[in-house]
Formats: C-alpha cells, structure tokens, sequence
C-alpha cells in the first residue's frame, strides 16, 4: 500500500489483506475533481502493473474510508473471478448494439405514435444509442452495487453510518436521472431505469436494515406510495404515472435480487468466497437483462473486449442505425462532406 | 484595508494545495514567510505541504514555529497532530488533536484524527465519538460540494 493519508486500523488491514490475498499493489490518490463515489482503475481490466483507487480531495474522514472499503471490495470480486472462472464484463458488440437500438426504436415509436408533440427525427435516432449505453452502464454497474454494499455493512460495522449517508445521497440522484427528460424518452426505458434503482434501495433498505433507504420513504417522487390502499390504487390516476410502474417493476425485480443475493455476506474473506459473488453478481445481471427483456443487449466478454468496444462505438451506432434505415440514413461522411 | 503581498502569496499557496500541485504551493508559501516571517498561518500552511510530500518531522517543526507565534493557532495543532500520527506518535499526535477541537469545534480532520488516535491506544469508546462528529462535519462539507457542483 503506497499512502501519505491517515487511515482509521480496520481500512488499514482491509487494504492490505487485499493486497495479500490477491497478490497484488493498492495505491491511494485524491483528486480534486475526482468522482464523488471514487473509481476503482484495476489490473484486471487495465493494463497496468497496480491498482489505484481515486477520491475526491475534500474526503478526508470516513467518506473516504467508505469509498476504499467499496473499491477494495470490488477489487476482491474482480481478483477472485480472475483466479478462479475468470474475469469477464458486460461487454458489447456490433450485432448486440444493433438489436438493443433496434428494440428501442420499436418502442419508441409506439409511444410517439401517442404523443401530440413529437420528437425531431435527428434527435430520436440519437436517443437509441444514449439509451443503449445508458442501459449498458447501469447493468454493469447495479448489480455489483448491493453486493458490495451488504458486505461492508456485515464485514465494517464503524462504516454503517457513512455507508447510510452515501446510499441515501445515491438514491435520491439516481432518481432525479433523466427526470427532465421524462416525457421525451420512450415510457417503457425511463420506468425500467427507475425501476432498476428502486430494487437496489429496497433490498439493501431490507438488508442493511435502514427504513429511511426504502424508495416510498427516501425519494420524493415516491412518497405518495407508501401506505397505500387498494382503493386508491384502484381509483387513482397516478398509478398511471412513470414513477408508480416504476415502483411496481421495481417489487418484482426485488424478487428477483432477493432470490439471487442468497449469500452469507459475514463469511470469512477467500478467494473462494469472493469468487462466488463474482458468480452472484453474473447471475443476478443475467436475471434482470432477461426480465427486462435485454438478453441479446449484452455479451459476456474480457474486460479488454468492452475498452475495444468503447473505441469503437461510433462505428457500432452507426452500423446499427445503417442495419435499421439502410440507405434512408444519410452517410455522417456525406454530411461532412457538404457542410 | 488592501491585501498585503504576502496574504496574496499565501492565497497561491492554498490555491495550489488543493490542486495537489506541491513545489507550487511550497514556493509560494516561502515567499510569504520571507515577506512575513511571524506568520503563523503561513508556517501551518508549510506544515500542510510538507505533510503532502511526506516530511512529517519537518511538518511538526514547522507548526512548532505557528504556535510559537500563535499557541492558539488551531490549524497548526491540527496539522501538528497529523504529521505526528504518521510518524506514530499517537499520544502527543492524541493531545495536539484534542486541542485543535478544542479551538476549532467544526475542523473535521482534527476530529478524524483523534479518533484514530483514539483507535491506535485501544480506547474505542471514545474513538466512535470523535469519528461520529467527524461524519457529522464531513456531511456537512459534502452537501455544501454538491450544492456547488448542481449549481456549476
């Protein structure tokens, strides 16, 4: 561990049993401008001979000590799936790119059908792919989330009260996301991201336990859910609204994450242990690309197949858009050409 | 009144602490120490650079002359006390955080020092205490960073 930053005794040895049990380096670096939720920049993925966790500057306290214990718990996921199965990502490629933007064409059609103000051509076709890789970040990144979080709360019992704080601050933002963009994204994408959240922040509400992390009682847009009585489900107007699907997709995709997070979050640290939350983590990404519908979005790949991917991503829209309009779409190159 | 030069040097100084650009930021504050040298805002504001480099003994020197000048100067005994945690000195680095909250009730580090401190000589109790009103500061902190980042 490469560090000049005081750090209370149980990040200290979290930090170094990770680096013991994997084989590995772990330098700490703050950055002014760095994420609020830190980024974790691993050997496993990158090309590089240590792992760096970044902060932001002003954490110095235990929102720093937070945001190692949630990388350094990554890492360990990430370390131990690449010893043992190996280590693979949700990746994609030329055909998956295709058949995401295609389904989010068909969808959003038929909700334009319904609008009186439609969307300008130009900007739905540029709405697939943002869609796309909107949907390809949070399903990399959603199911890891409660995975991480409930170990921590079970391993690191002096972090509960900055983990709560975190996850209350990261709930409300993931639910203010896209907000003013509501009425322009097809309905069905919008509630399935809201939905996503919801699930998370009520499983780990349950799993933490912390009533004031449940949606109905944490989120603004949802408060008018709670306690709810069938009457009004039945009569009232708002069940007809984004956020009240978004809560019913979410109950049923808290099935589904409690179903596949049955794991003893206070075991004892192995490669093995780890290794089996790499295979949660697979799991529970595959249940819910299938429950929304998204198998063929995603493939499996090397963390190296997905940095190719993203240098190539122009490429894979515009296939996609050519494989979806042919020759109606007006080459970018010709475009250039005449401007 | 107008800012002297050394106000300003020490303006750079902090400017460059919090962009991590060190030898900037120890230049700027030797320029101020040479125009003030009774400074002792100046010799703690060393003291944090020096910290970052990673010459704590130097560090601890350095807040030794801020409080010569200044022995209520609650900025130094909190640098005092970090530099002296890492060199693991955890009973006098203990007593430079007591007093720098002592002070400075809202200085977060301090507190996050102590409770570290606290931890190191086995008194977990009170280092739950210190951490809790260590949290408490951070947040606060936090929430006024993310009001400025909504808002930018």
């Amino acid at each position: 561990m490469k560090t000049n930053m005081p750090l209370s005794k149980p990040i200290r040895r979290l930090i170094s049993g990770t680096e013991q049990m994997l084989d590995t380096e772990i330098t700490l670096l703050r950055k002014p401008e760095a994420d609020p939720g830190g980024t974790l920049v691993d050997v496993y993925t990158y090309n590089i001979d240590k792992n760096i966790i970044i902060f932001p500057a002003s954490y110095i306290g235990l929102l720093k000590d937070f945001i190692i214990a949630k990388q350094c718990t990554r890492l360990l996921i990430k370390g131990a799936a690449a010893r043992t199965d190996g280590y693979r990502v949700c990746s994609f490629n030329a055909d998956s790119v295709a058949a995401g933007m295609r389904q989010i064409y068909l969808d959003a059609l038929k909700d334009e059908a319904k609008k009186e103000k439609k969307l300008p051509v130009k900007k739905l076709l540029e709405m697939l792919f943002l869609l796309y890789r909107k949907f390809h970040g949070d399903i990399s990144e959603l199911p890891w989330n409660p995975i991480v979080n409930a170990r921590i709360y079970h391993r690191m019992e002096q972090l509960r009260k900055t983990q709560l704080y975190i996850l209350l601050k990261d709930g409300k933002q993931d639910m203010d996301e896209m907000e003013d963009m509501m009425e322009v994204l097809p309905r069905r994408y919008f509630v399935l991201d809201k939905s996503l959240f919801y699930a998370r922040d009520l499983y780990l509400a349950k799993v933490l336990p912390a009533d004031k992390l449940m949606p109905v009682v944490n989120i603004p847009q949802m408060k008018k859910f709670n306690h709810l009585e069938v009457k009004e489900m039945l009569t009232t107007r708002w069940t007809h609204t984004a956020w009240y699907q978004s809560k019913v997709f979410g109950d049923t995709m808290l099935t589904i994450m409690e179903k596949h997070l049955n794991v003893d979050w206070g075991a004892e640290n192995s490669i093995e242990y780890y290794a089996g939350l790499y295979r949660t983590g697979v799991g529970l990404t595959d249940a819910l690309l299938g429950y929304m519908s998204m198998k063929d979005w995603f493939i499996w790949e090397k963390p190296q197949h997905l940095l190719a991917a993203e240098e190539n991503m122009a490429g894979y829209e515009q296939g996609a858009l050519k494989r979806l309009f042919g020759d109606l779409l007006e080459d970018p190159a010709d475009q250039r050409g005449r401007t | 009144m107008p800012e002297s030069e050394a106000a300003r040097y020490l303006k750079r100084a902090e400017h460059y602490l919090k962009q991590t650009k060190y030898r900037e930021a120890l230049a700027a504050v030797e320029q101020a120490l040479r125009l003030e040298p009774e400074n002792a805002a100046a010799w703690s504001l060393r003291a944090a650079v020096k910290i970052e480099t990673e010459r704590f003994a130097e560090a601890v020197a350095d807040c030794g002359k801020a409080l010569a000048i200044d022995p209520n100067h609650a900025d130094a005994w909190s640098k005092k006390a970090l530099a002296l945690y890492q060199l693991e000195q955890y009973v006098p680095a203990l007593a430079a955080a007591t007093r720098a909250v002592s002070l400075n009730a809202n200085d977060g580090p301090a507190w996050y020092i102590r409770g570290i401190c606290l931890e190191e000589l086995g008194k977990s109790d009170e280092a739950e205490v210190a951490f809790a009103k260590s949290l408490e500061l951070e947040i606060i902190l936090d929430i006024r960073e993310e009001t400025r980042r909504i808002r930018k």
